[in-house]
């Protein structure tokens, strides 16, 4: 355990100094001077002390390199989402990390979305707009936010494939199950030059389980708020074919975090999730994939509203259904190269309906269905130890018909993209160029290139660098969306359907008297939003520590924005549309460590330094442009610099920190996380649409998080646990959040195929 | 009564200046007027607008929304301007960008008025950010009215400080509470 103290306050410094020194990452001269500013701000035996851990930390990674003690070499792993074929986890030069089935299990989670949070540089947010319906169910959900962009910006694939369906940009993370996770992939930063529009932050790629022999698994988990689910797992392996088969049901009766306002924060739901794989090898050169999906969910809405003036009750429900079919051939031209040919249909539909309860009457329905259809050829030549090389073109055909869209919709894109790989000098060194070109119905012909390289000088050591262009299209609901905000009163128009919306509003009377409308009649047509991204790494691979560190810079243009039109509905409210506006960064770097304690003890810890900041309004402030109300006195003074926090919904610090034991010898494991949300902005209260005060603020909160397992016999596997342990709530800003949680899975395997392997954290 | 007590007053000032004038060459500094207010304003669109005069300081009964007595009227989040449309006054408005007390002086021209009822010297939506979240009407901190008064010979600088809805029940808020901060120069000065 001291070893443990050790590394833990030598974490610590590190963060502190990672952290100063990154406030400014480009200006070196005055990153020198922070540094000395730094060690003139702490007391001279402070700052030895500072040194010293500094110093004990490299001392440990030093002595660590002379222990025989095994840790599983991470790097062995096999990746896919990084270049699209598989690679080892320690050869991949972009910024890559991966959840395996085993840590998923020690959590006992069956939410994806906590799941992910765990990892470094990954924050679960929520929609803004959600937390306009204080008191009414929030439809928006959470997702994911990495290197500080909107969930919006980061691909959620399936098996490789992105899954449709997202509203306000958000993917509902709920849909995808987790019974049946092989594996999860992360990786950071532009990755468009491989999966096109959505891969601007980066692509999480969730990857099944494929039929390899025969087993069955069977699961029922227990939660508090009446929470049950139930799971089978069959996978069989007959001759040429294998089958790989999964159903789950989880049903909940939701929780209430505040009692004064009418109905639950979260309604009672259910959801089934089924998923039939079939794998056949046609002949030794051929092989077919088949794989059927469907999510079926349903959710009661019941809250109060107005009718006539007149609080009134009403209750319906929601229904989401997902459904996705994807077949592949793979047939093996030689034994270095082999050709793919895909087809992936996914339909995604929401209905939902709220009737009064007093009269039966209907109040409020809205439906919404997408669907994608995305055909595709992959071509894959492997020279080994010399050179791979990937390249492909498909199509994205997405139709979107919903209530609150103008008609039915439809977008055609076609891609192609080309990447290789070089290695070289005795192949320590990797070099990856790569560029996909999109060309949508709608716009020019995009392209995205990416290079990347690694540097590997010894087994221990890898560092890294890669730099790409992301692009994200304006998506259906910047062009076509035609949504009137009947509670409030206000208008949020598509771009494409303005003029004629507008002109159709103007011959109803409802706009304000004298709406000057022409200028809207030629207006200019959304163009993508586009970011440059460059990221650093280096990691350290040893017997029992792995370190790996990072730093990140993002430049984003043409983000689309809402703004408010010059002129109001005949209401008074305003009328919103999207244009092109911002100009942002976000940049800053993260640090993930890992240390086997003993054999039954491990710890890692991962930390983020985030800073995202609008560029217009740092030259606003320089100029002299921008004012703050403070708080108290209400009056008006000048923004600087520093009373700029930066774009809301980010957090300038997050981390994490898991302790893990495990006996494999008597069944036993135990499994500690705690996850840090540092304080960010929620929005803008004193008149500059900028986060500038703490009044602006929700302050940082810990998640607690605990499993416990322990297997009896052979074949069955007890877990009990508990989420939220501090039980932090924020009913307000954060409903996501339930109070503390226990639950309990048994586990039923019978020929289970990873059972209690070596830790991984 | 208390117009007696005023007048002796102002009498009594008029006599004290009459009288320091005679024994000082220099120029008179009127010292201007502070005051911080809070006037609640109607809601809905279909209501009568609140009309304030900066010189007395107080609310402008609707029965006097045809006179000079008021400079600004309020409705909602709509400006009126006693001017050409809105009323017989001749009272003119600048909005500038600055901290509240550093600016000293108001323009000397330049002032807007209310053109037509669709056009008006104050637009809407220019001073405050609506915010969807907390449907919050927040004035754009740094944001300073110089009004001309509705006599056309007197100015005064005004910041609104907040907006808030007064308490209500049902769907639609009723009124609307604007505390705003003003400084009114009595001398005809632009100086303040």
């Amino acid at each position: 355990m001291v070893s443990f103290t050790k590394i833990a306050l030598s974490f610590v410094c590190h963060i502190t100094l990672l952290q100063h020194c990154l406030t400014k990452p480009w200006q070196f001269t005055e990153l020198i001077g922070e540094i000395l500013h730094h060690r003139n701000q702490m007391k001279k035996n402070q700052y030895i002390l500072f040194c010293f851990f500094n110093l004990l930390f490299l001392q440990i990674n030093a002595q660590t390199r002379v222990f025989k003690d095994t840790l599983n070499g991470s790097s062995e792993e096999v990746v896919v989402t990084a270049n699209r074929s598989e690679r080892k986890m320690g050869n991949v030069a972009v910024p890559t990390s991966l959840i395996n089935k085993n840590t998923i299990t020690k959590t006992g989670s069956l939410q994806l979305q906590n799941i992910l949070s765990e990892q470094t540089g990954i924050v679960i947010v929520n929609s803004a707009l959600g937390t306009s319906l204080n008191g009414y169910p929030n439809p928006f959900g959470q997702g994911v936010q990495m290197l500080g962009l909107d969930p919006a910006y980061t691909a959620i694939l399936l098996d490789g494939e992105p899954l449709v369906g997202r509203n306000a940009g958000i993917l509902k993370l709920g849909r995808i199950a987790t019974g049946n996770i092989k594996q999860v992939e992360i990786v950071k930063g532009p990755s468009s030059s491989l999966y096109g529009s959505e891969a601007m932050a980066g692509v999480i790629n969730i990857i099944t389980e494929m039929p390899v022999k025969e087993t069955l698994g069977l699961q029922l988990h227990n939660a508090s708020n009446n929470t049950w689910g139930g799971t089978i797992n069959y996978a069989n392996k007959f001759n040429k074919t294998g089958v790989q088969f999964f159903l789950n049901r989880l049903s909940s009766d939701g929780y209430d975090l505040d009692p004064n306002v009418y109905g639950k924060t979260v309604d009672p739901s259910r959801e089934w999730n089924g998923h039939l794989k079939i794998t056949q090898e046609i002949s030794n050169k051929l092989q077919l994939l088949v794989s059927l999906r469907n999510y079926d969910a349903r959710q009661d809405n019941n809250y109060q509203i107005y009718y006539q003036n007149l609080p009134a009750i009403v209750s319906g429900y929601t229904t989401e259904k997902d459904q996705s079919a994807f077949t592949q051939l793979k047939y093996n031209v030689s034994p270095t190269s082999k050709i793919y040919f895909r087809g992936f249909y996914d339909r995604y539909s929401n209905e939902s309906f709220v009737n009064l309860v007093s009269s039966g009457l209907r109040f409020d329905e809205t439906s919404f269905v997408q669907s994608v259809l995305k055909p595709e050829v992959q071509y894959e030549k492997n020279r080994v130890g010399k050179s791979q090389y990937v390249a492909g073109f498909g199509a994205n055909f997405e139709m979107i018909d919903a209530s609150r869209y103008a008609g039915k919709q439809q977008l055609t894109t076609g891609y192609a993209f080309t990447q290789k790989e070089w290695y070289l000098m005795q192949q320590k060194l990797t070099l990856i160029a790569g560029v996909r070109l999109d060309k949508r119905n709608d716009f020019a012909m995009h392209a995205s290139p990416r290079i990347a390289v690694a540097y590997k000088p010894n087994s221990q050591w890898k560092f890294t660098a890669s730099a790409g262009l992301g692009f994200k299209a304006p998506d259906f609901r910047h062009m076509y969306l035609n949504f009137y905000n009947a509670q409030i009163g206000y208008s949020l128009l598509g771009t494409s359907i303005l003029w004629p919306e507008l002109q159709k509003m103007q011959k109803e009377g409802l706009l304000a008297a004298g709406a000057d409308i022409s200028p809207y009649a030629n207006q200019q047509e959304l163009k993508p939003e586009t970011s440059l991204g460059v990221h650093l790494g280096a990691k350290y691979t040893g017997k029992k520590l792995i370190a790996e560190w990072g730093i990140f810079r993002d430049d984003i243009k043409n983000l689309i924005d809402v703004y408010a039109l010059p002129f109001t509905r005949s209401n008074g409210l305003p009328i919103y549309s999207y244009q092109n506006i911002n100009s942002v960064f976000t940049e800053g770097a993260e640090m993930d460590l890992k240390y086997r304690l003993t054999s039954h003890w491990s710890i890692s810890g991962g930390y983020q330094f985030l800073l995202a900041k609008d560029k217009q309004v740092l030259q606003n402030i320089d100029q002299g442009l921008l004012y703050k109300r403070d708080p108290v006195t209400l009056q008006s003074s000048l923004v600087s610099r520093q009373d700029y926090y930066g774009l809301a919904n980010r957090s300038k610090n997050t981390a994490n920190f898991k302790l893990l034991y495990e006996d494999n010898q008597h069944g036993w494991d135990t499994y500690f996380r705690a996850v840090y949300r540092g304080q960010f902005g929620f929005m803008d209260k004193n008149g500059n649409n900028i986060i500038d005060n703490p009044s602006e603020m929700t302050e940082g909160y810990w998640m607690l998080n605990i499993a416990a397992s322990k297997s009896i016999g052979q074949a069955l596997r007890v877990q009990i646990g508990a989420e939220n342990l501090l039980n932090y709530t924020n009913p307000i800003q954060l409903p996501n959040i339930p109070g503390r949680t226990y639950f309990i899975n048994i586990n039923y395997n019978i020929n289970q195929p990873t059972k209690h392997k070596s830790n991984k954290l | 009564m208390k117009n007696r007590f005023s007048l002796i007053a102002a009498v009594a000032i008029v006599v004290l200046f009459a009288a320091c004038s005679k024994s000082s060459t220099t120029p008179v500094v009127v010292p201007s007027y502070s005051s911080t207010q809070t006037l609640t304003v109607n809601f809905s669109t279909a209501t009568p607008y609140a009309f304030f005069g900066f010189k007395d300081s107080s609310l402008v009964a609707n029965t006097d929304s045809a006179t000079a007595k008021w400079d600004f009227g309020l409705r909602f989040t709509t400006f009126l301007v006693n001017s050409n449309a809105s009323g017989p006054g001749n009272a003119g408005v600048i909005m500038q960008d600055g901290v509240f007390a550093n600016l000293t002086s108001a323009p000397a021209t330049g002032y807007a008025y209310d053109t037509t009822s669709t056009k008006l010297a104050i637009k809407d939506g220019s001073w405050y950010d609506y915010n969807p979240l907390s449907h919050a009407f927040v004035p754009k901190a740094g944001k300073v009215f110089f009004f001309r008064s509705a006599d056309g010979t007197h100015y005064a600088k005004m910041q609104l400080l907040a907006v808030d809805y007064l308490p209500f029940t049902g769907p639609t808020p009723v009124k609307l509470s604007y505390k705003f901060q003003y400084v009114y120069q009595p001398s005809g000065s632009t100086n303040f």
